[in-house]
C-alpha cells in the first residue's frame, strides 16, 4: 500500500514538472494550454463609434449598470442577454447610439476585470501547485528514507503515508479544476464579442 | 390581350415569391469533428454531420453530388453524399491532409499533406491515388490556375509559393513570400496570384508569368497590434474587381479594391475569422469564425454583415452548392 502511494506521488510529481513548464516564457506562472492574452483589446471586439467620450460614465446610469451586471453574468444564456440588450436599445429612442456606447463601455470594463481576476487566480493556483509538488517530492523522499531503515517506525510510516496520500489528492483535484477554469477567459472573450456585436448591429 | 399581360405579371410575381438564394453551405468544425449544413434561404443550420477527426479543408465535387472534407487526424478525405448526408466514401490522401483543390473538370484532386511535405494527386471518380509531388515543409495553401496548367502550393515553414506544372507534375518555379503563407488564390482572369501570409501580415501579389512579387497588400487597424492581424482566407469576385481577406484574430474581413490593391473597408465579423465562400450568385459571402463558433453572412453589394449563424466547435472551412 505504502509503495503504491510513493509510486503514485512520484508519477504525479514527474507529470506536474512537465505541466509546470510554461509555454510562453513571459508568463512563467500561466498554467493553461491556451495562450495568455493579458487584456482584451478594444478594437478586437468593437468597430462601433469611438468610446472616448463615455469612459466610466456608464457607472452613473443606473439602468445601464443594472443591465451590465445582468448581461455580463455567464449564468444568463447568451441569446437571452442579446434579447435584453435589443429591448433596452429599442426603448432608448432618443439617443440609442449613446445608450449603446455606455452599455458596451460597461460590459468591456466589467468583463475585462472579471477576466483578469480569473487569470490572476489561475496563476496563484499555479504557484501553489508548485509548492505542493515540492512538498510531495520532499515527503516522498522522507518516506522512502523511513522505509529503508532496518527497523522502520511503522507509526511514522503510516502518518507520513497518510499525509502524502492527502497531498497528492489535493494536488490532483486542483489540477482538474485548473483545466476547467482555463476555459473561462475564452468564454468571457466570446461573450464580450457577441454582446458587443449585438449592440453594434442595433445602433448601426 | 389580358392573358398576355397577366402571364408575364404572374411570372414576375412567382419569381419574386420564390426564394432568391436557396443554396446549401457546408462548414467543417475542426474541434467538434462535425460538418454543419446551412440553408442560405432560412440562414439556419439544418443538419450536423459527424465526420472524422479534425476536419478542415472542405469542397463540393463539381457535380454537386459529394462534399469532400479533409479529416487530418484520420489521414484521409471523406466524401459526404449530399442527398443522404452520410459518409459514402473516402479518398486516399497522404498523412494529415489539410487543404485541397481540384481541376476545372472536377476529375483530379490535389491534396496538401501537412505532415510529409507532399502533394497527393487523386483521381476523384476512381478514388485512386495517381502519385505524389515533393514540396516544401508543411504544405498548406492550394489553388489551380484558371487554365488548369499550373497548380500552386504554399508551404508554411519554407515560406514559398511553389508553381507546379500539372502535366509534368513537377515544380517549375518557387516564389518567396512573407512568413507562414496560408492561402493562395488566382484572380479569375489568371493575371495575378494572391498569397496570404499569416505571420507576415500581408498578401503578396505575384505575377504568374514572371514568377515575381509585384506588390503587397498591408493592413492597419487603429489600436490593434500588428501581430493580431493575420491574413488567411481570400475571396475574389468573378469580375475581379473586389476582394475580401480574412484577418484571423483581428476578427475582421478587409474589403480590397482588387485593381489598386488598396483596402477600402474593414468589416467586424466573428472571432478568428478564417475562410470564406461566396454564394454562386455572389450576393452573399459567408465566413467561418473559429473562436466565436459562428458563420457571418456578408451582403456583398452593400458590404455589410447581415447575419450570424451559430455552428459547431471551431469552424474552419466552408463550401457552398456549386449551382
Amino acid at each position: 500500500m505504502t509503495w503504491r502511494i510513493v509510486l503514485g506521488a512520484l508519477t504525479l510529481v514527474a507529470a506536474s514538472s512537465q505541466a509546470c513548464l510554461a509555454a510562453d516564457p513571459r508568463y512563467p506562472d500561466w498554467p493553461c494550454a491556451q495562450a495568455k492574452v493579458p487584456e482584451i483589446s478594444l478594437p478586437a471586439v468593437w468597430a462601433g463609434p469611438p468610446l472616448d467620450d463615455v469612459q466610466s460614465k456608464w457607472k452613473d446610469d443606473s439602468k445601464v449598470t443594472a443591465l451590465v451586471t445582468k448581461t455580463a453574468a455567464r449564468r444568463m444564456p447568451l441569446d437571452e442577454a442579446e434579447k435584453e440588450i435589443r429591448q433596452f436599445l429599442a426603448s432608448s429612442n432618443n439617443d440609442k447610439v449613446m445608450a449603446g456606447k455606455l452599455l458596451f463601455a460597461g460590459l468591456f470594463d466589467t468583463l475585462n476585470a472579471e477576466r483578469s481576476t480569473v487569470m490572476n487566480g489561475l496563476e496563484r493556483v499555479m504557484r501553489k501547485q508548485r509548492e505542493a509538488a515540492d512538498r510531495v517530492r520532499a515527503d516522498t523522499i522522507a518516506l522512502q528514507a523511513l522505509q529503508s531503515e532496518t527497523s522502520p517506525d511503522q507509526q511514522k510510516v503510516d502518518e507520513l503515508s497518510n499525509q502524502l496520500l492527502w497531498e497528492t489528492r489535493i494536488f490532483e483535484d486542483r489540477r482538474r479544476v485548473v483545466k476547467f477554469v482555463c476555459e473561462v477567459p475564452t468564454a468571457i472573450d466570446q461573450r464580450l464579442f457577441a454582446l458587443g456585436r449585438a449592440i453594434q448591429q442595433e445602433i448601426e | 390581350m389580358w392573358r398576355h399581360c397577366l402571364l408575364p405579371g404572374l411570372a414576375v410575381w412567382l419569381a419574386a415569391a420564390a426564394p432568391a438564394h436557396a443554396y446549401i453551405a457546408y462548414v467543417s468544425n475542426e474541434k467538434g469533428n462535425t460538418v454543419s449544413v446551412i440553408d442560405t434561404d432560412s440562414w439556419t443550420v439544418t443538419n450536423t454531420i459527424k465526420v472524422g477527426q479534425r476536419p478542415r479543408g472542405i469542397e463540393f465535387t463539381r457535380d454537386g453530388k459529394f462534399v469532400m472534407v479533409a479529416v487530418g487526424d484520420d489521414d484521409t478525405i471523406q466524401m459526404i453524399d449530399t442527398k443522404t448526408h452520410e459518409i459514402a466514401d473516402t479518398l486516399p490522401s497522404g498523412p494529415d491532409p489539410e487543404l485541397f483543390t481540384q481541376d476545372t473538370t472536377g476529375k483530379i484532386l490535389y491534396v496538401a499533406n501537412e505532415n510529409d511535405n507532399t502533394v497527393t494527386i487523386i483521381d476523384i471518380a476512381k478514388r485512386a491515388r495517381l502519385g505524389d509531388i515533393q514540396v516544401g515543409v508543411e504544405p498548406e495553401g492550394m489553388t489551380m490556375s484558371p487554365d488548369d496548367k499550373i497548380l500552386i502550393n504554399t508551404s508554411e515553414t519554407t515560406n514559398m509559393a511553389h508553381f507546379i506544372d500539372t502535366t509534368k507534375r513537377e515544380i517549375v518555379a518557387n516564389v518567396l513570400v512573407d512568413s507562414r503563407p496560408r492561402f493562395a488564390q488566382f484572380k479569375p482572369d489568371g493575371s495575378e496570384l494572391w498569397v496570404s501570409s499569416e505571420i507576415g501580415g500581408t498578401v503578396s501579389i505575384i505575377d504568374p508569368v514572371k514568377h515575381a512579387v509585384t506588390g503587397k497588400i498591408e493592413f492597419s487597424i487603429p489600436g490593434l497590434r500588428r501581430e493580431a492581424i493575420q491574413p488567411v482566407g481570400i475571396g475574389i469576385t468573378k469580375d475581379g474587381k473586389t476582394a475580401f481577406i480574412a484577418l484571423g484574430p483581428a476578427n475582421r474581413i478587409a474589403v480590397v479594391d482588387a485593381a489598386t490593391h488598396t483596402v477600402t473597408k474593414y468589416l467586424l465579423v466573428g472571432q478568428r475569422v478564417w475562410h470564406m465562400a461566396f454564394t454562386p450568385d455572389e450576393k452573399y459571402l459567408l465566413t467561418t469564425n473559429g473562436v466565436s463558433n459562428d458563420v457571418s453572412v456578408i451582403d456583398v453589394a452593400s458590404q455589410k454583415v447581415i447575419k450570424t449563424i451559430q455552428v459547431g466547435e471551431l469552424p474552419w472551412g466552408i463550401t457552398i452548392t456549386p449551382q
